[in-house]
């Protein structure tokens, strides 16, 4: 009986690690991204993979690189050093034989055992049965209700004399946003599901839209003899070091100073509501021997503002709330065609991308100087080769692409570990200027794979016991002008933390990071805009501590920024402190925080992630002077069935009469929101 | 009139130079008005946290002598009942005179977790008279805080005054209750000699950093020393008389502009 209760404490408790270590590296990884893009993140691929993985723990004694990057906060020497040591000690004999393994501090360890174990949890036949896929597949069911409780100029009449008259309306639909997913799955093998949703704003059941705006839904089967994979439906396609294809989100910069790779190559279900960003159609990848094949075919309909048979840009945002937004809906037709050949040796891998594009319309952009080498047409070829191999301490990594008219793009590196205490990393990366391509996503400064070249150095020191010391500078250069840069440009970011983690229940970080990059700057007395530098530098100190069934973070964050030369510097400061309970005898967690913010200008604007229902994200954007806090409830009834509640608000206090512009925009110094999931596991 | 209008005058400019709106938040027995993480002293309209590591059930009188004037002196009333699973407080604060006054009463709950951590909420009831309509308008809401002790020697605190923004609207006017984001750290040098540090900032002034040293001389006598800055540098000096039961706090600090602030406690608590 004890040891029964043992087990469960134990892998309750592992299910709690899981997604505390899940929502840190999410934390840790995104809130810079978010940053950097400044538009709304996907999280949602990750997240399920990472699940999946603590439900499903990798068997370190079988583990393959690919199943050791599922783990995002893995660098890619640990990774090397994880299969050496397997390979040179043979299978470990228990967990704590992690330590032994060069590169891995506690902190690592304490990340990774949520997601690992040493030996299977259970033998699996092999064979695929009916009665099995009934029996023992997992169904999920998730359906999500979310609403801003204050009211937004578009769901407001524009004539206030013609209140009745609905269709005065600039938003067509309610505010509630709905989303229903479910999904089924049968071990590694089979994967089945589908998702509906509805954005706020959008009509829904009625005579403009008869069902949900966005429905998505896939199949996909795993090692069913010489296929790896079989997908049919919606999937999203990466190989390489997405210089040509790589549709789920690629490791940029970060505090995971040594991820600057992609990881997780080949054919994935698509299982987000992200309504423009993954394929439609059928792929497969076969596995003969040391060489894998994939091939895919795609053919979807894309939102684009068509007019006389061409289009000047996609729409991709998903939202068809106004009239005007759904006049764009599904109007251009893309059909894309690819595959990728990789052959596997004991220390190299070598691949070869090829995507065929093409368009009903023709895309036709709106001429100006930024954009001057943007793609026009109705069809594009691009095609690449990446390579990895392992020569003694190092491995090498890279690919080299070439698009239409000859548009190239290269971005090679190396990891290096000179002794265990070290990790480095090298990368270098030049992107032509007229390099465009639709589906490229790889390390760099700006969201778009062009007109870029830079160099990375990053590196990781544990000199003592509990302390970690990361680090990365990178320089880049931009040859043509930029939006919103009209001129060629140049930056360089630079990263220090100082991670300690004196114990099990308690870490903390320091964060430094000072970045120098061109913008422009529009005067009134000027007739054109001129290019100044931008400074920003941040200090962060996080504190993460639990005792017992409590853990708290304390969070204090201050960023200068500075405008141009001749401008004075600007200072952003937040802090806030997280509160988490689960009760003992009672099937609810509560989160809570309070967070103050004072960052008077836009350039002093502060991020911080927020915990919230499954599968939702948040990483609120914050500038002015105010206040934020939220409470995020989860409700376990029994095994099967789990609700999670979430309040949050933000209430300014610099004078504001009103937050947001154009049709967003809400009356008043508050704005709310609530989001409710449920979730029936069957 | 001549006397309203001159009050008026000179709390207008105070609050202009006074950094902090918070003239209704009664001060703390800690020097520099360093309470938000000093464990060893709870006092009313504080961090509520600090009501978890109360031993002993108190009960306690405060005046604080504002600038050398009555009509902006607050006048204070505290209990703290303290028992084996939650300890709570009552408290009471007047400010003002008889043409305009605001009072503050407050029941609030603490509670020390293994003496790793404690909590704290209380609820705050603000009333302020209007003469203009001859009533009271009030508002309640709540004050949050939190401690952590990383070792018996350190520890850190943190708490929200009105962290919801709530103030009270009239038909005429609204009336801004501050909102105070403090957070705060205590160090013992030796088990006589503590460190204090505290940032506070409101959400509509000027940040205020404080520190202090309170010094434990005598087992009867302690004496404390500090200064905090909100656009002014403000030296504190201040004495403890420790009679056994009874214990005696006296403050005061000298503002360069609006001159000496002066702060009296007395305390009596009914050890086990």
């Amino acid at each position: 009986m004890v040891i029964i209760l043992l087990a469960v404490t134990q892998i309750k408790g592992k299910a709690q690690d899981a997604l505390s270590t899940i929502e840190q590296t999410i934390a840790d990884i995104f809130e810079q991204y978010q940053q950097e893009v400044e538009e709304e993140l996907d999280f949602n691929n990750f997240l399920e993979d990472l699940l999946f993985v603590a439900e499903n723990p990798i068997d370190l004694n079988r583990a393959t690189r690919e199943e050791l990057e599922k783990l995002p906060f893995l660098s890619d020497i640990q990774i090397e050093n994880i299969l050496y040591y397997l390979y040179q000690f043979g299978p470990m004999q228990t967990i704590y034989e992690l330590q032994l393994i060069d590169g891995l501090d506690m902190t690592d360890i304490r990340r990774m055992l949520p997601f690992v174990v040493v030996h299977p949890l259970k033998k699996e036949n092999p064979k695929l049965y009916w009665h099995d896929l009934l029996n023992y597949g997992k169904n999920d069911l998730y359906i999500r209700l979310d609403r801003k409780l204050e009211t937004k100029r578009g769901y407001l009449s524009i004539s206030p004399e013609k209140n009745s008259d609905v269709s005065s309306k600039p938003y067509l639909g309610d505010p509630f946003y709905n989303s229903i997913k479910y999904r089924y799955h049968f071990r590694d093998k089979i994967y089945f599901g589908f998702t509906t949703e509805k954005d706020p704003g959008e009509p829904f059941l009625d005579k403009i839209q008869t069902n949900y705006d966005f429905l998505s839904g896939y199949l996909q089967l795993n090692n069913i003899g010489k296929f790896k994979t079989i997908i049919l439906g919606d999937y999203r396609a990466n190989f390489g070091q997405g210089l040509v294809l790589r549709q789920e989100f690629s490791m940029g910069k970060s505090s995971y100073v040594m991820n600057v790779i992609p990881r997780g190559s080949g054919l994935k279900k698509y299982s987000s509501t992200d309504e423009y960003n993954f394929f439609r159609g059928l792929g497969t990848t076969l596995q003969l021997g040391n060489t894998e094949i994939s091939a895919f075919y795609s053919n979807k309909q894309i939102d684009g503002d068509t007019i006389q048979g061409c289009f000047s840009s996609i729409y991709k945002t998903g939202y068809h709330r106004t009239s005007n937004e759904f006049k764009k809906k599904k109007t251009v037709n893309q059909q894309v065609v690819g595959g990728n050949l990789t052959y596997y040796f004991p220390h190299l891998q070598i691949g070869a991308t090829v995507v065929h594009t093409l368009f009903n319309h023709f895309l036709e952009k709106e001429e100006t100087t930024y954009n001057h080498f943007y793609f026009s047409g109705n069809q594009q070829t691009t095609g690449g080769i990446n390579y990895r191999f392992r020569w003694k301490k190092l491995n090498f990594f890279g690919e080299t692409a070439l698009s239409n008219h000859f548009s190239w793009a290269t971005l090679n590196g190396c990891f290096f570990s000179p002794f265990s205490l070290l990790d480095i990393v090298v990368l270098y990366r030049n992107y032509s200027p007229d390099y465009d391509t639709f589906y490229a996503n790889a390390f760099s400064e700006s969201t778009r794979i062009n007109n870029e070249k830079g160099m990375y150095l990053g590196a990781e020191l544990r000199p003592i016991k509990n302390w970690k010391f990361s680090a990365y500078a990178d320089s880049y250069r931009f040859s043509w002008v930029k939006y919103r840069v009209d001129a060629p440009s140049f930056g360089n970011d630079y990263l220090l933390q100082v991670d300690f983690s004196p114990s099990r229940m308690v870490n903390m970080f320091w964060r430094l990071r000072y970045e120098e990059k061109q913008e422009n700057l529009s005067q009134d007395t000027s007739i054109m805009s001129f290019v100044v530098p931008l400074r920003k530098a941040s200090l962060r100190y996080q504190l993460n501590y639990v005792a017992g069934n409590f853990s708290f973070r304390t969070v204090l964050e201050g960023n200068l920024a500075q405008k141009s030369e001749e401008a004075s510097w600007t200072y952003g400061l937040t802090a806030y402190q997280d509160l988490s309970y689960e009760f003992r005898s009672f099937p609810l967690r509560l989160d809570f925080r309070y967070q103050f913010f004072d960052a008077t200008s836009y350039e002093n604007r502060v991020y911080a992630y927020e915990k919230d229902v499954l599968y939702a994200f948040s990483i609120p954007m914050n500038y002015g002077l105010g206040s934020r806090y939220y409470l995020n409830l989860r409700y376990k009834f029994n095994h099967q069935l789990s609700c999670w509640l979430k309040f949050a608000q933000t209430v300014y206090a610099d004078g504001r009469t009103t937050i947001g512009s154009g049709y967003e925009l809400i009356q008043g110094n508050r704005k709310s929101d609530i989001r409710f999931l449920l979730h029936y596991k069957f | 009139m001549k006397k309203h209008f001159c009050l008026f005058f000179v709390l207008s400019f105070s609050s202009l130079i006074f950094s902090q709106i918070s003239y209704i938040v009664p001060s703390s027995a800690s020097i520099a008005n360093t309470s938000v993480s000093n464990t060893h002293e709870w006092t009313a309209f504080q961090n509520p946290a600090m009501l978890g590591y109360g031993e002993n059930s108190e009960i306690g009188l405060q005046y604080e002598n504002r600038f050398l004037l009555s009509q902006i002196s607050t006048s204070s009333f505290q209990a703290l009942i303290a028992t084996p699973v939650v300890n709570s407080d009552i408290s009471l604060s007047y400010f003002g005179y008889s043409f305009y006054h605001e009072i503050i009463g407050a029941v609030g709950f603490g509670r020390n977790f293994s003496n790793k951590f404690s909590l704290g909420l209380r609820f705050n009831y603000y009333a302020a008279y209007f003469s203009a309509s001859n009533s009271y308008r009030g508002i309640l809401f709540p004050h949050l805080g939190f401690s952590y002790r990383f070792t018996p020697n350190f520890s850190i605190g943190c708490s929200a005054f009105n962290p919801f923004q709530m103030n009270i609207k009239t038909e005429t006017a609204e009336k801004q209750i501050p909102s105070v984001f403090s957070i705060g750290s205590e160090y013992y040098f030796t088990p006589e000699l503590i460190w204090l540090t505290q940032l506070d900032k409101e959400i509509s002034s000027n940040y205020r950093i404080a520190t202090g040293f309170e010094y434990q001389m005598l087992k009867a006598i302690s004496v404390k020393i500090g200064a905090y800055t909100a656009g002014y540098l403000v030296p504190c000096l201040g004495m403890g008389l420790n009679f056994g039961n009874l214990k005696l706090d006296f403050n005061a600090e000298l503002h360069p502009l609006l001159g000496l602030n002066s702060f009296v406690a007395l305390r009596h608590s009914f050890r086990k």
